[in-house]
C-alpha cells in the first residue's frame, strides 16, 4: 500500500518542490519573514494582553505611547505587498538565474506603475486628490497582485535579456556599469508593458489591477483556504510526505502559504486597529494549534517517550529530544526514532495533527477561544506562551496543554509498540550485556 | 549479507545538531535510523548486525585518530559490507562517510560505500573516483526510497565481488 501511496506522491512533490514559481513564491515570503517577526513583537508590546498594561506605562511615557511602538509595525505588515514583490522577484531571478537585484527592482517599480496613485481626500475646500502612495495598496490587499507582477516582471525582463536586446559594452568597463546598461533596455520594456497594462485596467470597470486581482482572485481563494476543509488537506498531506522522508510543509506550504500569510495579517490589522478578528486558519492557528513540537506534533510523543519508555533506547532519544522539541525541533525524531518511512508511526504522525486541527477548529468556532491576533511568533516560541500571546487568553494556553494531553494519549499504544520491540532486542542477550554495547576503549593495539 | 551501519549522531538516534561532539561508540544491533533502511537490504538478504556512530564535529577534530579506531572497530566486528549514511545534505556527516568508505576500502578486506546528497560539492568532487558515493536526495527531498533501495543493492553486488561498473553509472556520482 505504501509503494502505491509513494507512486502517487512522489511525482506530486517532485513538481511541487522542483516548480520555479512556486519555490520563488515559497522563498519570496521567507524573506519578509524576520521583518514580520520583529515588526509583530513591536506591536505585542504595545497590545500586552495584560489589563491595565497600557495605563502602567502611560505613567512613565504619557498618553498614547503605542503609537510610538505602532510605527515600528506598521513600516512591515502595511508595506507587506512591496515587501513581497521585492521578495518574489528576487528569488524567481534566482531560479531562473536572471539577474536577481535587477529583477527584484524592476519588479517593485512595475507593481508600483499599476498602482493607483492619485488619492482622494476631503480637504478643508472640499474634495482633492493627494499624490501618494496609499498603504490600502500596499498592504495584505495587494499580496495576491505583487505574487503575479513579482513572477511576470521578471519573467519578461529575463526573455528580453535573453534575447540580446541590450546595451553592450567594451571590454575593460567595470562590471557594475556594464550590468546596469544591459538591464536597461529589457527593463525599459518591462515598464513600457506595464504602463499599457495600468491603461488597459482604467478602461475596465475595475479601474485598477488591484481591483480586479483582488476581486477576482485573492477574496475568492482566501476564501478556499479559510476552511477547516482545507487546513485537514494541508495537515495530512503534510504528515503524509514526511513518512516518505520529504519536508511537508515546504511541499504544501508552496501552495498555502500565501494564503494563510494572508489571513495571518488581516488579523493583525484588525488586531492593531482594534476591531474584531475576522479569520479563524491563519498562520498562527496552524503553526501553535495544529502542529506544534515540529511535524506530527511530536512534543507529545518525547514526553511519552521520557515517561514511559522503558527500553533504553526510547528514553535516551526522549532525554536528548526534549529540550529541543520544546521549541519546536524534531529533526533527531524524524530520523533518529525514526519517523521517515517507519509505518508503526505513521498512524499517530498524521492521527495527532488531525486531532489537534479539528479541536481546535472546534473551540474558535463555537468562542472557546478567542481568534488568533496575527502576531507573528517565531515558531520556536515554547507551547502556552505561544497559545497566550497570540491571543491573549489564558484559555488558549491551558487548551494547548490539553492538546498536547491527548497527543500523548494517541501516542501511547504506537510508541509502545515500539518501546517493546526494542526492549526485546535489548534484553535478548541479558548475560552479554557488554557485547550490546561496542566500546572503543576496549579496541587494543593489535586492533589499531 | 551481515551489514555494518556507521552514521552521525542524528541518525543515530542520539540528538540533534547540538550533539555533534559526541565521542564515537556503537551497538550490535540496530539503532537510529535503521528501521528505514532495513527492508530494502532484506530484499537482498541483508541485515544490519551493528553500528557505529560518532559526532560529525568530533571526528573532524580528531580525524586521524579516529580513522584508525573506526577501521579497527571495523576490522573486529568484521562484517560483510559497510555503508556510511545516508548523509542527506549533512555536511559534515557526508565528509566523514566519504572519509571513512575512503579508509575502509584501503585498509580492510571489506567494501565500504557512502551516499550523501549533490548539496554536498566539494565532497563529491574530491571522493567520487575513489568511494562509490551512491546519490540520495537531501534532507527532506524527494526519492528517498528508491535511494535506499540503491544503496542495498550497490552493497549486494559490492559484496559478492559482481561486476558494478553499470549500475555505478546509474546511482553514483
Amino acid at each position: 500500500m505504501f509503494n502505491k501511496l509513494e507512486d502517487v506522491l512522489m511525482p506530486i512533490a517532485d513538481k511541487l518542490g522542483k516548480n520555479k514559481i512556486l519555490v520563488a513564491i515559497r522563498d519570496g515570503f521567507l524573506i519578509s519573514m524576520p521583518l514580520i517577526i520583529v515588526g509583530s513583537l513591536f506591536l505585542l508590546i504595545a497590545n500586552f494582553p495584560i489589563p491595565g498594561w497600557s495605563e502602567f506605562w502611560a505613567r512613565f511615557f504619557g498618553e498614547g505611547w503605542e503609537s510610538y511602538l505602532s510605527t515600528v509595525s506598521r513600516a512591515t505588515f502595511n508595506i507587506i505587498s512591496l515587501l513581497t514583490v521585492i521578495g518574489i522577484g528576487y528569488s524567481y531571478a534566482r531560479e531562473i538565474e536572471a539577474d536577481r537585484i535587477q529583477g527584484s527592482i524592476v519588479a517593485i517599480v512595475s507593481f508600483i506603475i499599476l498602482m493607483p496613485t492619485d488619492i482622494a481626500y476631503e480637504g478643508v475646500e472640499g474634495p482633492a486628490t493627494l499624490s501618494a502612495i496609499s498603504f490600502s495598496f500596499t498592504g495584505t490587499n495587494g499580496i495576491f497582485l505583487a505574487m503575479v507582477v513579482g513572477l511576470l516582471s521578471v519573467q519578461i525582463f529575463h526573455w528580453v535579456y535573453k534575447k540580446g536586446w541590450t546595451i553592450k559594452m567594451p571590454e575593460g568597463v567595470p562590471p557594475a556599469v556594464t550590468d546596469s546598461f544591459a538591464a536597461l533596455i529589457p527593463s525599459g520594456i518591462v515598464m513600457l508593458l506595464f504602463f499599457l497594462v495600468r491603461i488597459g485596467f482604467g478602461l475596465t470597470p475595475y479601474e485598477s489591477a488591484h481591483n480586479f486581482i483582488y476581486t477576482v482572485l485573492q477574496a475568492p481563494l482566501m476564501g478556499v483556504g479559510n476552511s477547516l476543509g482545507a487546513q485537514i488537506v494541508y495537515v495530512v498531506s503534510s504528515s503524509i510526505f514526511w513518512f516518505f522522508g520529504i519536508n511537508g510543509p515546504a511541499v504544501t506550504n508552496s501552495v498555502f502559504s500565501p494564503i494563510f500569510r494572508t489571513l495571518s495579517i488581516e488579523n493583525l490589522a484588525a488586531f492593531e486597529a482594534g476591531l474584531p478578528l475576522p479569520h479563524i486558519y491563519t498562520g498562527q492557528f496552524v503553526d501553535l494549534f495544529q502542529t506544534f513540537g515540529g511535524g506530527g506534533s511530536t512534543l507529545s510523543l518525547v514526553i511519552l517517550m521520557v515517561a514511559v519508555g522503558k527500553s533504553q533506547r526510547i528514553k535516551k532519544l526522549g532525554k536528548l529530544s526534549i529540550v529541543p522539541g520544546i521549541f519546536g525541533i524534531n529533526e533527531p525524531i524524524i530520523f533518529g526514532l525514526p519517523i521517515v518511512l517507519n509505518p508503526v508511526m505513521i498512524i499517530p504522525f498524521i492521527g495527532v495533527p488531525l486531532m489537534n486541527t479539528i479541536l481546535s477548529a472546534i473551540a474558535f468556532e463555537t468562542g472557546f477561544l478567542p481568534y488568533t491576533n496575527g502576531v507573528a511568533l517565531p515558531w520556536t516560541t515554547p507551547l502556552g506562551f505561544s497559545g497566550y500571546l497570540s491571543t491573549g487568553s489564558l484559555r488558549a494556553a491551558i487548551f494547548q496543554v490539553i492538546l498536547v494531553i491527548l497527543g500523548c494519549v494517541v501516542y501511547y499504544p504506537f510508541i509502545k509498540v515500539l518501546d517493546k520491540n526494542y526492549l526485546k532486542d535489548e534484553q535478548a542477550k541479558p548475560s552479554e550485556d557488554e557485547l550490546e554495547d561496542i566500546s572503543f576503549d576496549d579496541l587494543s593495539m593489535e586492533d589499531l | 549479507m551481515n551489514v555494518l551501519m556507521i552514521f552521525d549522531q542524528i541518525q543515530a538516534g542520539m540528538g540533534g545538531k547540538e550533539k555533534a561532539d559526541i565521542a564515537p561508540g556503537g551497538k550490535k544491533g540496530e539503532i537510529g535510523s535503521v528501521p528505514m533502511i532495513k527492508p530494502h537490504l532484506a530484499e537482498v538478504d541483508g541485515k544490519v548486525s551493528a553500528c557505529l556512530y560518532c559526532g560529525d564535529k568530533y571526528f573532524k577534530d580528531n580525524q586521524e585518530e579516529l580513522e584508525r579506531k573506526m577501521i579497527g572497530m571495523v576490522k573486529k566486528l568484521n562484517p560483510d559490507v559497510v555503508i556510511c549514511g545516508p548523509a542527506y545534505n549533512y555536511e559534515g556527516y557526508a565528509y566523514m562517510s566519504a572519509v571513512l568508505a575512503h579508509k575502509i576500502n584501503e585498509n580492510t578486506d571489506i567494501p565500504g560505500l557512502a551516499a550523501m546528497s549533490k548539496e554536498n560539492q566539494d565532497v563529491i568532487a574530491k571522493y567520487k573516483d575513489i568511494v562509490n558515493i551512491v546519490k540520495m536526495p537531501k534532507k527532506g527531498g524527494t526519492g528517498l526510497n528508491k535511494s535506499l533501495s540503491n544503496i542495498s543493492i550497490l552493497a549486494e553486488k559490492m559484496f559478492k565481488k559482481e561486476n558494478i561498473e553499470q549500475l555505478k553509472k546509474d546511482i553514483c556520482y
